[in-house]
């Protein structure tokens, strides 16, 4: 009940601060780049383009929503309210996936790259929820949106970099195990995607607690006491 | 309703807050008062469960603060002081969300009117005056009808009919029952609304009393009357319970000389300065 009016506030909040526009935006023009692009490039670009627009942007968005909300001391008025650290995180990890799901089938779509849509989305959402985790493992313990954006590069590169390879061929099966990896394959309806869909959900899992524990810690930090 | 036994808390390494002890009835308005950077926001923190690694017992509800759980915060509301509110939301839009967080609510309308701020329930706060903010921060702690109110200065800032309404409503939050902890470095305040106030310096409770015993407890009140003598206006002053050994007074009072008579009582600003040896501006 108190996740949902955490949810309906999230995608509120979402909305006002013009992160569905950008969404619909980037949306319409990776589509368009796609008809543009000749045939043979165009799945690869479309999974790129999946892979860091919805999911992997979901990684600074969630940093950015968390910097607002300190700022602007929200955080505080959450705080001293009956919600629990946990319904917070879920809360937030679902407003992000929602709409990065929903882009993503919509790029998909323009891509014609779902081969498997129960893959297709599972892939998104998870990934799209354990980007966001890391998003707010970063932003609890940081101040400005500056020394943000620099703790997200070294972030961006692991989780990108094994993914992109992975796309081009690059295939060494113990890759797998790298959640980045996972996304693809069950984006692409790989040969490994049944395996994939359990390592993400492992790595979905394990973030979130994480996540969990560090907005526990912080809203207990509020008072200005470093734990 | 709240009761505290040797707090003991600290930021650094220096000692701050020590061995602080004092108990809030349920139903009464009882008061921080001091000058800025005395602890009150911090005893509020540590009051409201925003720090948790305070030594000694502090007891809200019967609740040992530092092990509360979420529903804790069903029964209490909040004022900071500063703005704790989504900018680029309306106030109504920020009113519903945060009452959707609780089990009871209250009527959002109803709330805003009390403040006026009705016909400003569609505009942005990030559009909105300072005033306007702590308004509207101030019934965002009641969305849930909370019987104990933490406010954190809720009349600074606010020229002076706002200032009236908020504590108007203070007062009539009272009157319904709740029980009321807040700080203030005003004395005027501090005076007309609690019914207990607590004097904070430099973390250390200080005095706690009723304002009208604490102001009764040192110096007696003074008349002070002026006149004219050899062509000069003259100020003398005597103490209010032996005004009748004034003899200069009597005489000037029989052949109609005075020129202004007034008492005085000392302020709490006076007792503060005494006990303290600070002032509260
Ligand atoms: N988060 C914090 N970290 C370190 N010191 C703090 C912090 N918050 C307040 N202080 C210090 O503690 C003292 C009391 O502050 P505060 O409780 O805000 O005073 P008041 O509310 O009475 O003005 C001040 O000296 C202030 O500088
Ligand atoms: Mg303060």
């Amino acid at each position: 009940m108190r996740t949902k009016s955490l949810l309906i506030g999230d995608i509120r909040f979402q909305f006002k601060y013009g992160f569905y526009f950008l969404y619909a935006v980037f949306t319409i023009l990776y589509i368009a780049i796609l008809y543009m692009l000749p045939g043979r490039w165009r799945e690869q670009a479309a999974i790129i383009m999946i892979f860091t627009d919805p999911a992997a942007m979901g990684l600074f968005f969630m940093g950015a929503i968390i910097l607002f909300e300190k700022g602007e001391r929200v955080l505080n008025s959450i705080a001293i309210s009956p919600v629990k650290p946990y319904e917070y995180v879920i809360s937030k990890l679902t407003s992000i996936a929602i709409i990065s799901t929903a882009a993503a089938v919509l790029i998909g779509l323009g891509g014609r790259v779902i081969s498997n849509y129960i893959y297709f989305i599972l892939g998104v959402f998870l990934g799209s929820c354990l980007f966001s985790c890391i998003g707010i493992i970063l932003a609890v313990n940081i101040k400005t949106l500056n020394q943000f954006i620099v703790a997200t590069i070294p972030a961006e590169i692991i989780i990108s970099l094994p993914a992109i390879a992975w796309l081009f061929g690059f295939k060494p099966l113990w890759l797998i195990l790298h959640p980045g990896v996972c996304v693809i394959e069950l984006c692409q309806n790989g040969e490994n995607a049944f395996l994939a869909m359990f390592i993400l959900a492992f790595w979905t899992f394990f973030a979130a607690v994480y996540a969990w524990r560090k907005v526990r810690k912080s809203f207990k930090s509020l008072g200005g006491i470093k734990l | 309703m709240i009761e505290v036994n040797n707090l003991n808390f600290s930021y650094t390494k220096n000692p701050f807050i020590e061995d602080m002890n004092f108990i809030v009835q349920s139903g009464e308005i009882f008061g921080f008062l001091g000058p800025s950077g005395a602890g009150k926001s911090t005893i509020q923190k540590i009051l409201t469960g925003l720090i948790t690694t305070y030594k000694g017992n502090v007891k809200v509800n019967n609740i040992e603060v530092k092990r509360h759980d979420s529903s804790f915060y069903e029964n209490i509301g909040v004022d900071f002081e500063f703005p704790s509110l989504y900018e680029k939301l309306t106030s109504r839009e920020n009113m519903v969300f945060f009452s959707s967080l609780y089990k009871k609510r209250q009527d959002i309308d109803t709330l805003l009117e009390s403040v006026g701020l009705l016909k400003d329930a569609d505009k942005k706060v990030s559009d909105f005056s300072k005033g306007m903010k702590s308004r509207l921060n101030f019934i965002k702690a009641l969305v849930h009808d909370p019987q104990l109110l933490f406010l954190d200065e809720p009349t600074a800032g606010l020229d002076p009919s706002n200032s009236r309404r908020m504590k108007d409503i203070i007062l009539q939050q009272k009157a319904m029952g709740k029980t009321i902890l807040l700080t203030t470095h005003n004395m005027y305040d501090a005076t007309e609304l609690c019914d207990h106030v607590a004097f904070i310096a430099d973390g250390k409770l200080r005095a706690l009393d009723t304002p009208r015993n604490l102001i009764m407890s040192r110096g007696a009140a003074k008349v002070s009357y002026t006149y004219m003598c050899n062509g000069k206006e003259v100020r003398n002053e005597a103490l209010l319970n032996s005004i009748g050994n004034d003899n200069m007074l009597q005489k000037l009072m029989q052949e109609n000389k005075l020129l202004s008579i007034h008492s005085s009582e000392p302020t709490l600003n006076d007792i503060f300065v005494e006990l303290t040896g600070r002032a509260l501006q």
